[in-house]
């Protein structure tokens, strides 16, 4: 079952990237006019939440975290350094949702409801255009945290590698590598949860954002149990339980904390496969919410 | 009416709003033909309610109507080249308010796809034109609510628009910041713009606008220049002074005289014919005068009249 759907998801891209190159000639002209629109959409977004301080309280906010983790001093050095990536990476992880679900569940409900948005849609500016600046958008502020977080996590292995260096019994060598993979798919499952959280608020309001967004998270971070569960179940069960498994995007698959921690050699090929997959989501998740949002009323 | 030179037209448009679970919808807009020729000042006024916002939207394609079609330069407001011709200000100046002006027009220009150095020019020649240089770097969410207004104009002429939607430009100014509004559309019209106002300022609209559509509950009850509205004066009014009160009971008991208040006589312009004896009672009375004056009812009561007669 694994495979059928990852080789859908490749088939699915494959398609998309036929229909591209078919229809090239339709799309190409207006290529040239919806990039420029995206690329001025996302820096306002981007600017609107630095002008309103987003980025510097998450950014101050894990900072205080990271620093937090070095009171554990009752610890081994080895289980200090394997607590500080352990501990990193998840605080990232925690972040970056929360971050993605209160950025991007607000961009395009918040501009309705500030009523922003008229002045732009009255601009030769297509509404997939928007919606796709947005999203463009929100990628770029939770990109620019998660390097952040990322940047620090490093800074602090580092010098706390130093240190332990020197101390007779430090075995303990942190994989600076594993934790930057992690990380980079840790912003991959982010992208995927944040397209869902934009195609949720075009068809309908923050609250509901928030809420499908919690709800997505939770269940895409469970799809073994999920699966687990459906084997075991009859019936109706069984049916919505495989329709879960199914739909909503397994971005437990995207998490590699384990093997950052614990110095597990990555399996490339899996994260690679994963990334393909998360791809494909993103693009038909991105294109329901055009469609979506081209006929809403704003 | 001439159909070549219209630049905006709709045509049966109507517009429902259902509730989601229930089959039961309020009619916004019943059966809307508009039509708006090149270079003219269109006013579209109502009541609270009557469909104003709602035709706005419609034309540019915010939301969809039920029924009609509406065409803008001879096309859908889908086409991007349409909006590359039109320009808009929505009510209360929604704008993004953490940006000054000159960042808000740098953006909005940037839509258009404007270089660098026209971006520039265009925002030192917009906030000339709507007297904001000064202010041109302070925060929209720190700009007074005239200012507001000025920079939410300026973000709407960006493309040197043909076609000017203004949606209460006034709304919530004080008066020095309306006449000064009022000053600038007026600027704008001699440039040879299409506007179309909404507005619940009738004086503003008397003063600018060229044809008025009455919008009431959703239907077009009355349009027409402002003479064909308010039609011929109907009365003559005398404004005089020094008039003794002895000789008032005389005046206003002659024949054609309505009324004689406060020194201000009203004639029946159907007794025009008596306007030169009435005069002469007034010279004979010891009475000056001041100014003889033939009114057109204004939009104010043109307005009302035919509010009334929907209501009935």
């Amino acid at each position: 079952m694994e495979l059928l759907t990852r080789l859908i998801a490749v088939a699915g891209l494959a398609i998309i990237a036929a229909v591209i190159i078919i229809t090239r000639r339709a799309w190409v002209p207006g290529i040239g006019h919806a990039v420029p629109s995206i690329w001025r959409i996302a820096k306002i977004t981007v600017s609107e939440a630095r002008r309103r301080r987003v980025l510097r309280v998450a950014i101050i906010l894990v900072i205080l975290v990271f620093m937090s983790m070095n009171f554990f001093s009752y610890l081994s050095p080895e289980e200090q350094s394997r607590m500080l990536i352990s501990g990193g990476l998840s605080a990232m992880t925690v972040f970056g949702i929360l971050l993605a679900i209160f950025v991007a569940a607000f961009l395009i409900p918040g501009e309705i409801d500030r009523r922003t948005i008229y002045a732009v849609l009255s601009k030769p500016v297509r509404r997939f255009e928007f919606v796709l600046g947005k999203y463009v958008g929100a990628l770029i502020i939770i990109g620019v945290l998660i390097a952040i977080m990322t940047m620090v996590l490093v800074a602090v292995l580092l010098i706390q590698d130093a240190i332990l260096e020197d101390l007779p019994d430090s075995v303990f060598d942190p994989n600076i590598r594993a934790v930057l993979f992690a990380s980079f798919m840790n912003y991959c499952s982010l992208c995927v949860l944040t397209a869902i959280i934009i195609f949720i608020s075009t068809i309908s309001s923050t609250t509901m954002a928030v809420i499908g967004a919690l709800i997505v998270w939770a269940v895409g971070s469970m799809q073994s149990i999920l699966h687990d569960l459906a084997e075991h179940a009859v019936g109706v069960s069984r049916a919505t339980l495989l329709v879960l498994y199914h739909v909503v995007p397994k971005l437990e698959n995207f998490d590699f904390r384990h093997e950052a921690t614990n110095l597990i050699p990555i399996n490339m090929l899996s994260a690679w496969n994963e990334i393909l997959h998360g791809i494909g989501y993103v693009v038909v998740v991105l294109i329901l919410a055009a469609i979506f949002f081209n006929d809403r009323q704003v | 009416m001439e159909t070549d030179n219209i630049v905006l037209q709709t045509d049966g448009l109507s517009k429902v709003y259902r509730s989601l679970f229930t089959r039961a919808g309020v009619r916004a807009l019943d059966d809307l033909d508009l039509r708006i020729r090149q270079g003219e000042t269109y006013s579209i006024v109502g009541p609270n309610g009557s469909g104003k916002t709602t035709t706005l939207k419609i034309i540019l394609g915010l939301i969809s109507p039920t029924s009609g079609t509406t065409t803008i330069f001879g096309s859908k407001i889908a086409d991007l080249s349409v909006r590359e011709r039109l320009g808009f200000l929505p009510e209360d100046a929604y704008l993004y308010d953490c940006f000054n002006g000159e960042e808000l027009l740098d953006f909005y220009a940037g839509l258009f796809g404007y270089s660098r150095r026209r971006k520039q020019q265009l925002a030192d020649e917009l906030l000339a034109l709507v007297g904001m240089q000064e202010s041109r770097r302070v925060p929209f969410r720190e700009c007074s609510k005239g200012m507001r207004q000025r920079i939410a104009l300026a973000q709407a002429l960006v493309n040197d628009p043909e076609l000017l939607i203004l949606d209460e430009p006034t709304s919530g100014l004080d008066p020095a910041g309306r006449h000064q509004m009022t000053r600038i559309i007026l600027e704008l019209k001699r440039r040879g713009k299409t506007i179309l106002l909404c507005s619940h300022f009738l004086a503003e609209v008397e003063e600018v606008c060229d044809r008025v559509g009455i919008l009431y509950m959703g239907r077009l009850v009355a349009e027409g220049s402002l003479a064909e509205l308010t039609g011929e004066p109907t009365e003559i009014v005398i404004a005089t002074s020094d008039l003794a009160p002895a000789q008032t009971r005389q005046i206003a008991d002659h024949p054609g005289v309505v009324s004689l208040e406060g020194g201000v006589l009203r004639m029946d312009r159907a007794n025009e014919d008596q306007l030169w004896a009435v005069l002469q009672l007034v010279h004979q009375a010891g009475g000056k005068i001041v100014e003889v004056t033939r009114p057109r009812p204004g939009l104010q009561d043109v307005f009302v009249r035919a509010i009334g007669e929907e209501r009935k």
